[in-house]
């Protein structure tokens, strides 16, 4: 059972105000229900698809500045600072 | 003017000279005036830029200078894909001013090449659905029947070319976003293999899975703009090296000798009986073209739409969370806030298909529960692709519908969002074991909507994927989108 | 017994460019917000690019703590809101599912004591707040993204130090560890920062965080078992918790901010593919690794006869043993560790000075050979140094316009005694009495001559004139 207080955690670890909490209990305790499904799975192999890439093939250590200033697309302050709310 | 000839017809007849990229761009814009306040495919029409483009290629040809490939050719790109100056918004609020400062690779490569991006189209929130109804600026509709939805989450995509406002589009295609709406629409649309295509100025989703793919009017034309956009980005790190294919050139081959698996997890119980019909007319046809089709069991298909979703929503409710209005996004002052108010404030303007998303993705990865359902869901993708792996072993290609169902009516399934998972039962198998696989119009209900039928290959197999696609197209004549 | 870990953050400040872009990984004195790019400023649709020279660098520091570094390496994300994470998500290395981090089960030897290392993992640095306003109602964070996306090296060690000045020692050793691998300039503002975890016997866990500079990490430590042992002798039980070091009050405060007991939700960073490194990779890193702070001073005692404590001063520091390596030759080794740990050192006193220095293995070398020729005394040879750290002029030049060469010739010696002889009347007659009086001459001579007489000469005539 998926309680109010468990979608309201949910809904502050990824930081949205839910003006609604009870119309997402009932959907998400149904899909999760379905997501159990892969709880009785019989595996064979421990393994993960995964690509990978050869330590050489990485990026090479150049500095190449960006060739537009991006501050100027963002919001800024007159300092070119972004301004964020107050932390406590 | 025609606008329904494909764009592989259209490069021909700019060539030969018979049309202007002035007029056909003009005429496609004055179709997207007309058609799309009923469709709604677009988010944003560049009309004075096309216009302007299209006569400086003209010029470009007049003159005989190099002229690239596309020559004019005007596509619409989903509206989750980058293109400098022009908006990108996701069809969310969270972006609705958004201007991204740079152009996507696919973008950069197809502007090079003198295509026109004539718009940018709607798509679910983020590309979060399978119908495209979850936009935060209104549902696009199927050109087929306007009550009807389109696919998605592409549905700009494949409602813009059904609807002949453009020639061709880009989409993206997470767990079947660019195959449903061809599907849905009567076009052609292509999920690359993982790698093929690069994926910097895709704004993620489920980045692991997900590729950019063409949407177009035939496979001819798939197969030219898959020349265009595929292959090794210095950008990034997820493109296969690979050598350069040409996947035009001998499309027309044939499938004489080719052995299809029908994936029986994909034809059987839940098919919708005119698409289970249509699959059985499209496999006789690819037997009559010399090609041997047998049944295929993949059990662990099963499993597929469970692990599909969890892992899409863990990495969903990661990639959204840079979004918090402080570098870019709508307009909100930070005054008087704290900041997690501040940002769970303007988080809410997600909307709800995206927070239920996230909700379940923060759940999947909490500690305690990443290894019940993270970690089972990526298990479950190297279970399907070691099935796969033994499939290709024995045939070259698999054949499925592309929908188990026909296309609904707007706001039929809206309200149930499991019920709507359980259609991308066909289509995630691809993007959980990154092989690539086609969506390729073949029949129309008795209602007049469209059926595809999925072809799959393995990875990297594109080329012989066009070929038996091409073959495949060749067995079945359509109707055309009456204006 | 006290139980102290650490977990220290060290910025690899000697690459050219950031662990995930192309933009420059030194930030320091940048206009705000001018270092940056769409990846280390989370612009959507941007991918990140791991930095090649960083994977190898922190394998480098990895084999140099003793750990094993893992044929694959694998990176995840670490989720949570913070207004310096452009991405509200930081890149880092994990090791519960998959592939693991850059090195891990590595231990290395202070004084004696086995310090065991955990992990070691690559990962970005977050951008910089600045706090602007003094009420809480004005208050308001200023971000700057130049420092996101810097490289760091997250070395973590077992709770195997028992006390703050082992913790000191190790985190030296570390500094010259890292300078010496040329992968950090360890004493730039924050470049290398440490977080401290402690425990009395076995009772609950503290961290510290928040710890400026390396002197802090001391007082921090040195204040936190002082507070656990007498809430210990009080019979209280200390709280497991995270609290911050006040820098202004000198204390450790508790931290009531929910950050510390978040739920990272971490999950595989699939934009950066799995990074295979091999065995041949790790061999070829191996040989690329600059001979260890150990190997260079058992070196210098065994082919120099250095004494040890000479020895130590010059392998632990990266440039003086550069500077050594490149001017000695087997002649002259004993002279040029003379010149660079008496007199070099000396003059570069503080890291400000020693980085004005505009010295050359040149230098050195023309000025021991110089000494050892007799063309100079030691004396005149510092005053030849002084001249050329801070022109940068060859010995020759700062010789001639010092007016420094040596002064060997009898004659000319002979005649600057005899005009100490006339002045120095007394002096004589007492030094005629008593020849241990001798080196009062010796000095005026050498004052005469500003130190250039051959003092040898000088001592074999004063002598004979004396006898005389």
């Amino acid at each position: 059972m998926v309680e109010k207080k468990e979608i309201e955690h949910l809904a502050d670890l990824v930081k949205v105000d839910l003006n609604e909490p009870e119309k997402y209990i009932k959907q998400v305790e149904q899909i999760l229900n379905y997501f159990n499904k892969l709880d009785h799975v019989e595996f064979h192999s421990d393994d993960t698809l995964g690509i990978q890439i050869a330590k050489d093939d990485l990026r090479d250590d150049v500095n190449v500045p960006y060739q537009d200033s991006l501050i100027e697309h963002l919001k800024k302050d007159q300092n070119n600072f972004i301004r964020a709310p107050k932390m406590v | 003017m025609n606008l329904g000839i494909s764009a592989t017809e259209f490069v021909s007849q700019v060539k030969e000279g018979t049309i202007s990229v002035e007029e056909f761009v003009a005429k496609t814009l004055e179709r997207i005036d007309k058609v799309d306040k009923k469709i709604h495919a677009f988010i944003t029409v560049d009309s004075q830029n096309a216009l302007d483009k299209a006569k400086a290629i003209d010029k470009k040809i007049k003159s005989k200078e190099k002229t690239g490939v596309c020559f004019g050719m005007p596509i619409s790109i989903k509206d989750n894909i980058c293109t400098a100056g022009l908006k990108t918004t996701c069809a969310s609020k969270m972006l609705e001013n958004f201007v991204a400062p740079y152009d996507a690779t696919v973008t950069s490569q197809l502007k090079s090449e003198d295509a026109i991006i004539i718009g940018k189209v709607n798509l679910d929130e983020f590309a979060m659905g399978s119908t495209t109804e979850f936009s935060s600026f209104g549902p696009t509709r199927n050109p087929w029947n306007t009550e009807y939805v389109p696919g998605g989450s592409s549905g700009g995509s494949g409602a813009s070319v059904a609807a002949l406002e453009c020639l061709a589009s880009l989409g993206s295609d997470t767990g079947g976003s660019v195959r449903s709406p061809a599907s849905f629409c009567s076009v052609v649309g292509l999920k690359p293999t993982y790698g093929l295509i690069s994926r910097y100025g895709l704004v993620s989703y489920a980045n692991s899975i997900e590729q950019i793919g063409p949407v177009a009017k035939t496979v001819e034309d798939v197969a030219f703009l898959l020349n265009i956009i595929s292959g090794h980005d210095p950008h990034d790190n997820t493109t296969a090296k690979n050598p350069k294919i040409d996947y035009v050139k001998d499309l027309a081959t044939g499938i004489s000798g080719k052995k299809i698996g029908i994936i029986s997890q994909m034809t059987g119980d839940g098919v919708d009986k005119e698409v289970a019909s249509a699959t059985n007319t499209a496999i006789s046809k690819l037997q009559d073209l010399g090609a041997q089709c047998v049944p295929i069991s993949l059990d662990a298909v099963e499993h597929s739409i469970a692990a599909y979703y969890t892992i899409a929503a863990a990495e969903a409710s990661s990639n959204l969370s840079r979004y918090d209005n402080l570098r870019y996004g709508f307009d909100f002052g930070t005054e008087g806030y704290e900041f997690k108010a501040f940002i769970s404030k303007a988080r809410s303007n997600f909307g709800p298909e995206v927070i239920r998303r996230m909700l379940l993705g923060a759940f999947v990865l909490s500690a305690g529960y990443y290894g019940k359902y993270y970690l089972k869901a990526q298990k479950v993708r190297t279970m399907i692709k070691a099935q796969l792996d033994e499939a290709f072993k024995k045939v070259d290609y698999l054949i499925s519908p592309t929908m188990p169902v026909l296309p609904f009516k707007v706001g039929e399934k809206i309200d149930d969002p499991l019920k709507l998972y359980l259609t991308d039962i066909n289509t995630v198998t691809a993007n959980l074991s990154g092989i690539p696989a086609i969506s390729v119009p073949f029949a129309m209900s008795s209602s007049g909507l469209p059926i595809g039928i999925q072809l799959f290959a393995n990875s990297f197999k594109e080329k012989e994927l066009l070929q038996v696609a091409h073959a495949l197209q060749g067995t079945t004549t359509l109707p055309e989108i009456t204006p | 017994m006290t139980k102290i870990g650490l977990e220290i953050h060290c910025q690899l400040t000697k690459l050219a460019s950031k662990l995930f872009c192309s933009c420059k990984a030194e930030y320091r004195n940048a206009e705000p917000n001018s270092n940056i790019c769409p990846v280390c400023a989370g612009i959507p649709g941007s991918l990140p690019l791991l930095n090649k020279k960083a994977v190898e660098k922190a394998a480098m520091i990895s084999l140099a703590l003793g750990c094993t570094i893992p044929e694959k390496i694998g990176f995840f994300r670490k989720n949570y809101f913070y207004p310096d994470l452009p991405k509200n998500f930081q890149i880092t290395q994990y090791n519960a599912y998959g592939p693991t981090s850059i090195g891990s089960d590595g231990k290395i030897e202070i004084e004696g004591k086995t310090i065991r290392i955990r992990r070691i993992q690559l990962e970005e640095d977050p951008g910089r707040l600045v706090y602007e306003g003094t009420s809480e109602k004005t208050m308001i964070t200023l971000v700057d993204y130049n420092r996101a996306g810097t490289p760091l090296v997250e070395i973590v060690t077992e709770p195997d130090f028992e006390t703050p000045k082992q913790v000191r020692m190790f985190l030296n050793v570390l500094a010259d560890l890292v300078e010496n691998i040329g992968v950090s300039d360890p004493y730039l503002e924050g470049a290398m920062r440490v977080d401290g975890n402690i425990s009395e016997g076995d009772g609950n866990r503290v961290e510290i965080k928040n710890v400026g500079s390396f002197r802090d990490v001391e007082k921090a430590l040195h204040f936190e078992i002082t507070r656990q042992q007498s809430l210990v002798e009080r019979g209280i039980a200390v709280v497991a918790e995270t609290r911050h070091w006040d820098d202004a009050r000198r204390i450790t405060v508790s931290s009531r901010s929910k950050e510390d007991e978040q739920d990272y939700r971490y999950l595989p960073e699939a934009d950066i593919p799995i990074v295979l490194i091999g065995n041949r990779s790790i061999e070829q890193i191996k040989t690329q690794m600059p001979e260890s702070i150990v190997a260079k001073r058992e070196r210098y005692i065994k082919k120099y006869g250095m004494p040890t404590q000479v020895a130590d001063v010059l392998s632990s520091d990266r440039f003086y043993s550069d500077l050594f390596d490149k001017s000695h030759n087997e002649t002259n080794a004993k002279e040029v560790s003379n010149i660079i740990t008496t007199d070099l050192m000396g003059l570069a006193d503080t890291r400000e000075k020693k980085l004005e220095l505009k010295i050359t293995p040149k230098h050195i070398t023309d000025l021991a050979d110089a000494i050892m020729a007799n063309k100079l005394t030691r004396n005149s040879g510092k005053s030849a140094l002084h001249e050329m750290v801070k022109t940068g002029k060859s010995l020759a030049d700062v010789m001639s316009s010092l007016d420094l060469g040596h002064v060997s010739d009898a004659s000319s010696i002979e005649k600057v005694i005899d005009e100490v002889f006339q002045e120095e009347e007394k002096a004589v007659a007492e030094a005629k009495q008593n020849p241990d009086t001798i080196n009062y001459l010796v000095g005026k001579v050498m004052r005469k001559t500003k130190g250039k007489a051959d003092p040898a000469t000088t001592l074999e005539i004063l002598r004979k004139k004396l006898a005389g």
